[in-house]
């Protein structure tokens, strides 16, 4: 082991309280010292104030959704507030809260730390984007709330430029702000991962949760003006009756559907790829093991961001694109499932003869991919050309997408606040309760959306809330499904914020983890690292697991 | 440098030219490349925003030739063309801009810049008149008045696409003539080269960018289809 590797994998225990230099928490408490930051680490938690904020909206009108799915006949709210409340659900879980949670939260804290860098490429633009997101979303939710808007969150035209008589164009234009957020973020993560890596910070010696950043960033960047040109066009047509999408006024719906599913589906792999990240530093931590197949995941990473953004016409199946195009569209997302699997069978061959400890993050960790695996299966499902003709439309592609949006990326999220809390805040969460809640929404979740399967089999269509009395039974199931999430999720909420003041006190590494963040102290001080770190040492150096089979030897 | 200092001691009064290096970055060099890079990857999600509509144009010219045809003859070809002519002479100013900011020339350079913004004002000024024109031809189907081309709804839709698309790249010229004027203001203080002539470099690639995009601009929605 050479100096500097043993001075950044085993820093010396932290200085006493006293006469240590003030962390990035304690620096200033003054509101402007927070509100005008340009300090990574505080501009993630304003994110992560902000889109739990959102969260617990849509989570609300999920509750909702689900309150009046109990009774058949939709009795409980009329058709159009139904249909308001599902918006509501769609636009600010999708928007508000999926796309943004892990880069702007864990990405914006993380990746800095994790390449050595003292920030962002540029601190101010990330608080001018966190403002941007703040802004732009606070106005649509205003809409949508106030207002309210029924065309679901893909706005499809003609009904949405056309036929809805609801506030649809502020919701557009808050949208499309928040577009801007999410494409300056990726610009700042590029631009910091290409020019600010330490010195010996190779790419092959990035971390896997840096590869995938860096995949989503580009994403953002490609796919994210697509749509804010797509939604500029759905404006124009509704605002100014400059006709591109509507027939009678010269314009072809099927464009619309193109040009929002092209950002759209890749949108689908912003909301996975920083979790596919999360949980690839997760898992070697607490199976003490260096990953298996580094390089293969970080191929695989930039390969599901190259694919993504030639199968969006999965989409449009039964919408009228040619048989040839559907054939072709169909083939190429089979190909989506190659890389996945290449990630799933990479963490299960790092927990294999591991020396696995069964604490919070890796409960979510293991949750995530049983449940990733079961909502990849069912996009290929989709997939199928003869399948999607009978499924298209139905709550089996609700359910295929909950499996991968809540049991993915929802877990992921959780599983990297448990495991990077301590870094954020200096403080450990009470173990016992990170694993009931764990528990908890790892049922809650399956018995919410595992009966949305069979109902969409059955041939219960999406967004309808009148349903015949026969699927009752598995309707109030998924309900009550709900209420055993919804638990799990205010489990966290409630210990992690008792832990910022009675939580116990962090080391630097509680998990015995590698990687440059944990050579700082928790939490770190403003600028990351007192001196340069020099990187010579691999990722995930692990110390290699005992050659027999007893598991006796010694950690390290 | 080195060549660039020898030539300004030619000319009276030159600046240091150089850039303050931000507390995030470890040297003047990363700065700049982290800088640059931003920018093009800027440009970058500006193309495919514009990529989108030229994409709907190229798909509308394949499934409706003729239409489409017809629709590209009534647009002004010539108005079109000398602004592109303007948009060129203002990326060559813009250009100079560069060079004398690279030497220290502050009065050249500022010189360049509110000519480049005068250029930019210029296309603007042709671009309202053309719209004028459509105007009076009874060009613009969205307007609640009589169209033209009313018997083909395909050229609709292009004329559509038309005013989008110019429309669109007019605000980001715009921007662009706004964001020089502001820069001309504070440039014009003495040693803004000395911390900030690194602006002036990453400013030029918007700039010759939007130049670019009208390039493409009157190639695929004026020439091609005629
Ligand atoms: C193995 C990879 C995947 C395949 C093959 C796949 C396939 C599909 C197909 C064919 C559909 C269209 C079904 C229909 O409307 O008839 C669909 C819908 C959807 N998928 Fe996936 N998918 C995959 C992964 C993902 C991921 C990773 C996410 C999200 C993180 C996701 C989110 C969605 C969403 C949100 C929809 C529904 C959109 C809507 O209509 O509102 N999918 N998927
Ligand atoms: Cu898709």
């Amino acid at each position: 082991m050479s100096t500097s590797e043993r001075a950044f994998r085993d820093p010396a225990p932290a200085p006493a309280t006293i006469g240590r230099p003030p962390d990035y928490l304690h620096e200033s408490h003054t509101l402007r010292s927070w509100f005008l930051t340009t300090d990574h680490k505080r501009i993630a938690l304003l994110y992560l104030a902000a889109i739990t904020a959102f969260f617990v909206v849509g989570a609300i009108a999920a509750g909702l959704i689900r309150l009046s799915l109990v009774v058949p006949n939709g009795e409980i709210f009329t058709n159009d507030t139904y249909n308001k409340i599902f918006t509501v659900h769609g636009v600010v879980m999708v928007w508000f809260f999926l796309i943004p949670s892990i880069p702007a939260t864990f990405g914006n804290f993380l990746i800095p730390l994790m390449i050595g860098a003292r920030d962002l490429a540029f601190p101010r633009l990330n608080l001018l984007s966190w403002y941007i997101f703040v802004g732009g979303a606070l106005f649509t939710l205003a809409d949508l709330i106030i207002g309210g808007v029924d065309t679901g969150w893909t706005f499809y035209a003609p009904f949405s430029t056309t036929f809805s008589n609801t506030y649809v164009i502020p919701a557009l234009i808050g949208v499309i702000i928040v577009g801007f957020s999410s494409i300056l973020t990726g610009l700042n993560f590029v631009v910091t991962i290409h020019a600010m890596r330490a010195p010996g910070m190779t790419w092959f010696r990035m971390p896997i949760f840096v590869w995938t950043h860096y995949a989503t960033s580009l994403i953002f960047l490609l796919a994210t003006p697509v749509i804010t040109i797509a939604l500029i066009l759905l404006l124009m047509e509704r605002a100014f009756g400059i006709g591109v999408f509507d027939p009678a006024l010269g314009g072809d719906p099927v464009l619309f559907e193109h040009l929002f599913w092209f950002y759209s589906h890749p949108a689908v792999y912003i909301m996975v790829l920083p979790g596919m990240g999360v949980i690839s530093e997760i898992v070697p931590a607490f199976a003490q093991k260096r990953i298996f197949g580094y390089r293969f995941i970080a191929y695989a990473t930039i390969g599901l961001a190259s694919i993504t953004f030639v199968v969006w016409g999965h989409h449009m199946f039964v919408n009228g694109i040619g048989t040839g195009a559907a054939v072709v569209f169909s083939v190429l997302s089979f190909a989506v499932a190659v890389p996945s699997a290449v990630k799933v069978y990479n963490w299960t061959a790092t927990i294999y003869k591991g020396r696995i400890r069964l604490q919070t993050p890796m409960l979510y960790a293991m949750g995530y991919i049983g449940l990733f695996v079961l909502g990849g299966l069912t996009g290929l499902f989709l997939a199928t050309l003869a399948i999607d003709e009978h499924v298209h439309g139905t709550y089996f592609v609700v359910a295929h997408f909950h499996y991968i949006m809540v049991g993915g990326t929802m877990l992921a999220f959780l599983g990297g606040l448990h495991f990077w809390w301590p870094k954020f805040t200096g403080r450990l969460y009470p173990e016992a309760w990170g694993r009931i809640s764990a528990f908890l929404i790892f049922i809650g979740f399956n018995v919410t959306f595992f009966p949305q399967f069979l109902l969409g089999y059955l041939g219960m269509p999406r967004r309808y809330h009148d349903y015949p009395p026969e699927f009752q039974l598995l309707n109030i199931l998924s309900s009550a499904g709900a209420t055993i999430l919804a638990a799990g999720y205010l489990f966290p909420m409630v210990y992690l914020i008792w832990s910022l003041w009675f939580g116990e006190r962090a080391s630097a590494n509680p998990w015995g983890a590698r990687g440059l963040e944990w050579t700082t102290p928790s939490p770190p001080p403003a600028h990351n690292f007192a001196r340069q770190p020099i990187v010579d040492f691999e990722p995930y150096a692990y110390p290699d697991p005992p050659a027999d089979d007893d598991g006796a030897a010694h950690v390290g | 440098m080195t060549t660039a200092r020898r030539m300004s001691a030619s000319v009276a009064a030159p600046e240091g030219v150089g850039i303050e290096v931000a507390e995030q970055f470890a040297d003047a060099t990363q700065q700049r490349h982290a800088a640059q890079l931003g920018m093009w990857a800027w440009l970058l999600t500006e193309l495919l925003l514009f990529a989108g509509l030229f994409l709907c144009a190229a798909v509308l010219h394949v499934t409706h030739p003729a239409a489409v045809a017809r629709a590209a003859r009534h647009l002004k070809v010539w108005i079109g063309a000398a602004n592109t002519a303007v948009l060129i002479c203002s990326s060559l100013t813009m250009t100079g801009a560069i060079t004398a900011s690279r030497h220290g020339w502050r009065r050249w350079m500022l010189r360049c810049l509110l000519a480049t913004a005068a250029l930019g004002t210029l296309f603007l000024l042709l671009k309202g008149f053309e719209y004028y024109q459509d105007y009076l031809e009874h060009m613009t189907p969205f307007l609640d008045r009589p169209y033209a081309l009313a018997g083909e709804p395909a050229t609709r839709l292009y004329i559509d696409l038309y005013f989008l698309t110019t429309a669109l790249h007019a605000l980001h010229l715009t921007t662009g003539v706004a964001i020089l004027l502001g820069m001309t203001w504070i440039a014009r203080k003495p040693r803004f080269l000395h911390r900030h002539q690194n602006w002036i470099e990453v400013y030029g690639l918007y700039w010759h960018f939007i130049d670019l995009i009208w390039i493409m601009v009157f190639t695929l929605i004026y020439v091609v289809p005629r």
